[in-house]
Formats: C-alpha cells, structure tokens, sequence
C-alpha cells in the first residue's frame, strides 16, 4: 500500500531541489470527497497531495496542456515537469512520447501502483446497496483489497471491487512500468477479463437491429459539449477535424483557406453528426487508446463510451497484435502493418 | 387557489391534461431527464433529485432549424422559415431554481427583441414544480443567490411534498386551468395540510446550503478582481468542455451555422446551436486573435456573467444555484469556491488589460 | 401497350477507386464494353492508402447506400506500401461500422488490378444485388433539415 506522506515528500523534494519545475497531481476538492487534477510548483504545496480511490483523472492530459503553453510561446522548458501517474496515465505517457509530443526527460514520472485495486466509480457507488451516502461522503482511502469511506457519522467499508470502475477491473497493466519512481508494487490484478463489459455488451445485443436500436438511442442522447474530446490527453489537435468551426487560424491563414475548409461535420447534434463525431473519435484513437475510462466517466448524459474505444482497442490486440501504450520505441497502429494483416474481408 | 393531491393520484390528474403534451422526470440509461408521458402506460413519481439538464431545453433546444435555403436557377434563393408550431406542454416536477432560471432567459430572449423561435416553444410551455424538501444535491446553493426551495418564481403550480399528499399552490392563471383539470381529484387542504406544508417550507428553507459570502457586494468584489491572477491559478484544471454551460438552466449563448445539404442546386439550411464560452475557439477572430485564449479568461467570462454582468444588466443574478456545473465540472472547478475566492481576495489596480 | 412498370429501388454506391489499378480497371471494364449496373459513382483517389474515414463516413452521411474502396492488389501498390495503411485502417472502418449496428454488406473493399476489368464489374453487379434487398440507407444519412 502506498502512503500518501511518501508521494508528497518525493514531491517536496522535487521542487526543493529544482529538479523539477512544477509537479502534476491530485489534491483533495472543494466539493466534497473527490479528488481533483492540481498544478504545484511550491514545495510546501506538496502536503495539499493526495492519493485516493479518488483520484480517478488522467493527468497526462495536464501534460499535453503545458507543452501547448510553451510552444505557443516558442519556449522550451528548462527543467522537467513532474507527474503522478497510475499504470493507465503511464501508458497515456507513453504513446505521447511514441508520437514524440515531448521528449522523455522533459517529463518525470512519479509512478503509483494501483496495486490489488484500482479507482472509485461513483455511480457504482451511488447504486451500492451499503447506501453509502455520497452526499455526506467526507474522505475515501485505499485500504488493502476495500475502499474505505468516511462521513461525518463514521466509516463505511466496501470491497473494492464491487465499486471499482470497470476499465479497472479489466485492466491488465496497473503497475506503470514507464517511471522515474514508483510507489508501491507491481501486483498481479485480475478481476475481471479483458474486455468483459465489451463482451457483455455484444451477447445482450447480439443482433444487427438490436445493436443498431441501442446506438441510435446513444446518438440521439448526445449533447456535443466535447467533455469525451476534451477530457481525453490523446485528444490534442488544436484543429479538431470532426470540429467545423474549431480552425487553427494563423495571421497569415487566407481568405480562400478559411472559405474552403471542409466541414465534416457540423456543430448540431443531429444525430448523423454525432455519431460521425463518435466514430471518427474512436477511428482516430485506434491503437492510441488506453482505456483510462475518462470519456465515459465525464459523459453528463452517460453515453458509453468504453464500448466505442475496447471495440478498436480488441481488434487491434487480437487481429493485430498491437498494445497501446507498451512501447516508446514501436511506430502508431496506423503507421504500421503487418503481411499478414487480416484480409479476407477484402474481395 | 390551493388544494391537496393524493399522491396516488397524480396520475390521474396527468390523464386530465387533454390537449396537452405533458412531460415528467424518468431515470434512463441512469440519468435522470424529461420525458413524453403516455398517459395510459406511464406512472410519475416524482422522486428524482434533479434532472441532469435543466428544462431550458424545451424553449432552447440544442438544434434549432431557422430557415431552409434553396437556390432557384435565375431567381433569388427561396428561404422557408421554420418557426415551431407554439404547443401546449406541460413539465413536471422542476425544481425552483430551475424555474427561475426561464425569466432570465425571457430577459434575453424576450424584452428588448423578441426571438420567435424561443417565443414559439416559451409561450405555452407551463412548468408544474416540486418545491425541494431538502436539497437535491450536496452543491445546492439557491439560498445565497436569492432564490429558495419553495420559490415560485417562473413556475405555474407550486407542489409540495406532504408525505402521502400534495399541496398544489397555483401561481398563474395557466397554474389554474391545469389545476382545475383535475377537477374532483383536489381537495380543499385543511388545517392540518397547512400547518404541515408551513412546517415542510420552513424546513426546507432553514437545511443548511453550501452558499456564495457577501453577495450583495459580489458584482462589484468581481468587478475589483477583474485582473486578478486568480482567475488564472483557478482555471488552471479546466478543460475547455461545455459541461458547465450546456447543463446550466440559464446559459444561453449559440452560434448560427450554415449547413448545407447539396451544392448544385445549393440548399441547406441555418441552424442555431449551443455554444460556450468555455470552447477555445469561442471569441477566435478570423484573423487568428483570441481575446479569451486563455483558460483564466474564460472561467472569469462565465463566472462574471452569472454573478456581475447580468446583475449590472438587470439587477438580479443570472445564476440560480442549481449546482448542476459544480457536480458535473470532470475536474472539480467549483464556481462556489471561485467566486468566494476571488470576490474576497485583495483589490487590485485595475491596469485596464484584461 | 406497354405495361407502366413499377420503378425498381437502385441502390446507390460511392466507389473510391484508386487511380493506378482500380480506377484503371474500371476504364477497361467499360472499354470491354462489359455491361454492368450503372449504380456506382467513381471517385478517383490516388491510393486507396489516402481514403480516410472520412470518405466513407461522409458518402454514408449524404446517403450513400453503399460504399466500396478498391485499390491495387498487395504488393502492387504504386506508392508500395499504401494498401497495406488502407488493409488496416479501413478494416476498423468496417468493424465499427458493424458495431454500431450498420448492415455489414453496405461498406466493402476489394483489390482490382488495371487488368481486371471483369472483375471490377462483377463487384459492383454483386454489390447492388446485396444492396437492393436492404433498401435506402438511412442510418447514418443526415436528416434535413
């Protein structure tokens, strides 16, 4: 188990030294128990760290954001950026590097193991028969194999893995094997196979009008506030191209650029929109996903989203036998390809 | 007009709304939103915390269709409106703070130049509130913005929950005639009714609330700060979503695009859709300059909006405390704590840059 | 006196040939003067390698009711490598395409050499034979306005 007190230290330490110039991490929230993302460059902001089964985000995403504050600046930094990273956000790290956004020692990787557990679903939470009262709910802590949480009338303790978010329970790699240090150890965690709410997904709707009944219902739900989009560190063109007004224009961008910049797709959410939005994300995230959840976590009207992404992420394991996320060294799935890549359904 | 509903027959007086499209909170896909009754299958119940977004959507859809264009060969491109049919529709359940939030909307839409296409779906829209006996949700704050659970302000029928009955309290005349549609179904409420709905309203009204400090000295602690560097070290997690924006009961802004269907002969229509303050590219020039490039710049424009601009505009806040934007922000940016923050720390020089 | 017959639904299928092979074949298959249905509108593309997503997604969004992309066979590709990046991409197009529940005989993909004109007609007659029984395409076919 990890003890928070040694991540704040190790953040401490960090910024005394100047080693690094700043430090990626959770801190407890004004809204009640759940962690948020924070940015510290003091050291004596290292004791506002937290590490719970709270701190669900993906940080990478706060890594993309300052290398786009430097280079719209057309500085590079001096020194480092330190960032908390769990098995999945290493891995989100890694297919950055593999896309070469920054160099390696420009980050440094304060790994923490999720160990035997991974985070909170708050909605698995919320729907827990122990009636946890999330309203009331003060602080939650790792605590072996259960999740352990404190309101105001005392603690309530639950298996973990009845609240665990899914991606977690399917997760194969929640050490984070990329780091500069990490915390806690590297624990065999198998809870639930790879895939399984994919493969669940596909038994209930095993027919093509079924299939096509509950995706219709999905896109017309969607609102397009780009949370999914936003959220997501892999997500980080300025020029979104499924964003018909999102246009990187420059002083020098012409007229005749702008009039004939092709809109894909157009900002209403009809529902052929979306799920060209939708599609197209998950195209585009082919091979780069690593299932850190986030999409479907912050989706206001619960779209699920997993689906979308572990489709592509399967085929691209089981059909061709690439890992996101394993390797800085191997090329991108679409850059690559393999002579025996499938190819029977080609006439 | 007030009377008392058995709770076992709400449905009963939703079956006597003829000639109207009623609509009600159902938890689906584990969200909790309106949707069409059918009244002969369907059975309300009210007791949903709050709907995830606010009932804005029925005057101010997502997409809106203003006018189909075609181009006519030797003539002037053939323009259709497409202004709504004005229905009768009636939402059920919507809590005070979301009822406040359609006169703000009226404010913009309605007085100093009157939207049609929002005035088509305003006009004959009715909502039926549920006064909150206690708050829906932790990040509840309408008492400090000067609203309260038991506020009537932009509802048409007030109920109260009494335990196995309602109090309907009738707020309009269109609070009436849906109220007198049930005919028989109402009492008169008794002694006993009264005292308990005063005893509800006063319980509700005392529960503690989170709250935004010294509101009446907000707008102008706001104004103060305009260039503080808090705005900035606030905004620092935020992700440039539309969460906040789309599931806010009053945020309004859209933008109006073009799209076409074919190109020869050109046709296509204009479409309104939401927008945000929140998306990077909102205040982008054509020219490449961003005046709200930053992630500061934009949490201020929409945190000033609700708490100074619209109070400078027309003397009331535009934010209602309904908590929807603290519960839903993916990073935790609470506009709670932001504004608190920012309104109480020192006064700056203001060095007129922004 | 002729009978007025009923007209018969004809699909309608946007065909990304690439320019070296099957755009190629599909000129002799018409030079041939080998009949098959016209219900196939040809857009060149250098490379079936430069299809993006897009395409397919944009022809079924503006009511195509099918889609084929047809490149040079493996290893013939003009620009050597770019039928292998088309082999891989678009076999997700395919399968999420599928996943969301859209007919899996509305997107194909085939390798027709310049030499193969018989075989490029017999793709597009088996598609629309395919496609005819399942009617127009309006799943993902924007609904105006």
């Amino acid at each position: 188990m990890i003890n928070p007190q040694d991540l704040r230290t190790r953040a401490r330490d960090l910024l005394a030294k100047g080693e690094v110039r700043a430090v990626i991490g959770y801190r407890r929230g004004s809204r009640g128990m759940a962690a948020e993302p924070v940015v510290i460059t003091r050291p004596d902001d290292a004791n506002s760290l937290v590490w719970d089964p709270t701190c669900v985000h993906n940080l990478a995403l706060y890594l993309v954001e300052d290398c786009k504050q430097f280079a719209k600046v057309h500085q590079h930094p001096e020194k480092p950026i330190a960032i908390v990273a769990k098995g999945c956000d290493a891995r989100a790290i890694v297919v950055l590097l593999q896309e070469n956004y920054f160099k390696r020692e420009d980050v440094y990787i304060i790994g923490v193991s999720c160990e035997t557990v991974g985070v909170l679903d708050e909605r698995k939470l919320a729907h827990h028969p122990a009636g946890v009262d999330l309203e009331r709910l003060e602080s939650a802590a790792f605590a072996g194999d259960d999740f352990v949480f404190t309101t105001a009338s005392g603690e309530q303790r639950l298996s973990a893995r009845e609240v665990m978010a899914d991606r977690c329970l399917e997760c194969r790699n929640p050490f984070p094997k990329t780091n500069n240090v990490v915390f806690g150890e590297e624990k065999a965690r198998t809870l639930a196979a790879p895939f399984a709410a994919l493969v669940r997904f596909e038994k209930e709707t095993s027919t093509q009008p079924v299939r096509w009944s509950f995706w219709n219902h999905q896109f017309e739900r969607c609102i397009r506030c780009f949370a999914c989009r936003s959220v997501c560190p892999m997500c980080y063109c300025d020029e979104c191209v499924v964003d018909s007004i999102a246009f990187a224009v420059m002083p020098d961008t012409t007229a005749e650029e702008k009039a004939n910049r092709v809109r894909w797709i157009e900002r209403s959410a009809s529902r052929s929109d979306n799920i060209g939005y939708h599609m197209t994300r998950a195209l585009h995230l082919a091979g780069r996903c690593i299932d850190c959840g986030e999409c479907e976590r912050v989706c206001p009207v619960h779209i699920p989203l997993r689906l979308l992404n572990t489709k592509l992420e399967r085929d691209a394991r089981e059909k061709f036998g690439y890992e996101p996320g394993a390797s800085v060294e191997i090329a991108s799935f679409v850059s690559s390809f393999r002579d025996d890549d499938p190819n029977d359904f080609i006439r | 007009m007030e009377r008392i509903l058995d709770k076992g027959q709400l449905g009963d007086w939703i079956a006597a709304l003829d000639g109207w499209e009623v609509f009600a909170p159902v938890l689906q896909d584990d969200v909790w939103s309106y949707q069409p009754v059918r009244r002969a299958t369907d059975s309300v119940r009210l007791n949903h915390p709050n709907t995830t977004q606010p009932p804005k959507n029925f005057a101010f859809p997502q997409r809106e269709v203003f006018f189909t264009f075609e181009q006519i060969k030797g003539e002037a491109p053939r323009l259709t409106p497409l202004v709504p049919k004005s229905e009768q529709r009636v939402i059920f359940g919507v809590r005070p703070c979301d009822g406040r939030g359609l006169p703000r909307m009226d404010r913009v839409f309605t007085e100093q130049f009157e939207d049609t296409y929002y005035q088509a779906r305003r006009e004959q829209l009715a909502y039926v509130g549920l006064a909150c006996n206690q708050p829906p949700g932790r990040n509840c704050f309408c008492k400090s913005v000067g609203g309260s659970p038991v506020s009537r302000e932009g509802l048409d029928v007030l109920m109260t929950d009494l335990g196995d009955r309602y109090l309907l309290l009738a707020v309009t005349a269109t609070g009436e005639t849906l109220m007198r549609k049930a005919g028989s179904l109402l009492a008169e409420p008794t002694g006993v009714d009264r005292g308990e709905a005063g005893r509800v309203h006063l319980a509700a009204i005392t529960h503690p609330q989170r709250a935004v400090s010294n509101t009446t000295s907000v707008p102008a602690r706001l104004k103060a700060n305009f260039t503080s560097p808090l705005w900035e070290e606030l905004a620092k997690p935020c992700i440039s979503c539309g969460i906040c924006t789309f599931l806010c009961p009053t945020c309004h802004c859209f933008d109006i695009n073009d799209e076409t269907a074919g190109s020869v002969p050109l046709r296509g229509s204009r479409i309104r859709t939401w927008d945000t303050c929140q998306f990077p590219d909102f205040t982008m020039h054509s020219s490449g300059h961003n005046p709200r490039g930053s992630l500061g710049t934009r949490l201020r424009q929409r945190v000033c909006h609700k708490f100074q601009y619209f109070h400078e505009n027309f003397g009331m806040f535009q934010c209602t405390g309904c908590g929807r934007c603290v519960t839903g922000c993916p990073v935790g940016i609470d506009i709670i704590t932001v504004v608190n923050q920012v309104a109480s720390a020192a006064d700056l020089p203001l060095t007129g840059k922004g | 006196m002729p009978e007025q017959q009923q007209t018969q639904y004809e699909p309608k299928i946007v065909a990304f040939l690439c320019k070296w092979c099957s755009s190629a074949g599909s000129d002799l298959a018409g030079v041939s003067r080998i009949q098959y249905p016209a219900n196939a509108t040809p857009i060149t593309v250098m490379c079936s390698g430069s299809v993006s997503p897009q395409y397919i997604l944009s022809a079924f969004r503006k009511g195509a009711d099918g889609v084929l992309v047809s490149g040079c066979h493996i290893g013939d590709c003009h620009y050597l490598e770019g039928n292998y990046f088309a082999r891989r991409k678009l076999y997700l197009v395919n399968e999420l395409l599928q996943f969301i529940g859209v007919e899996p005989e509305r997107f194909r993909m085939s390798w027709v050499s310049a030499a193969e004109g018989t075989k490029y007609s017999k793709i597009v007659r088996d598609f629309v034979e395919d496609l005819r029984p399942l009617g127009p395409q309006d799943k993902l076919k924007a609904q105006r306005p």
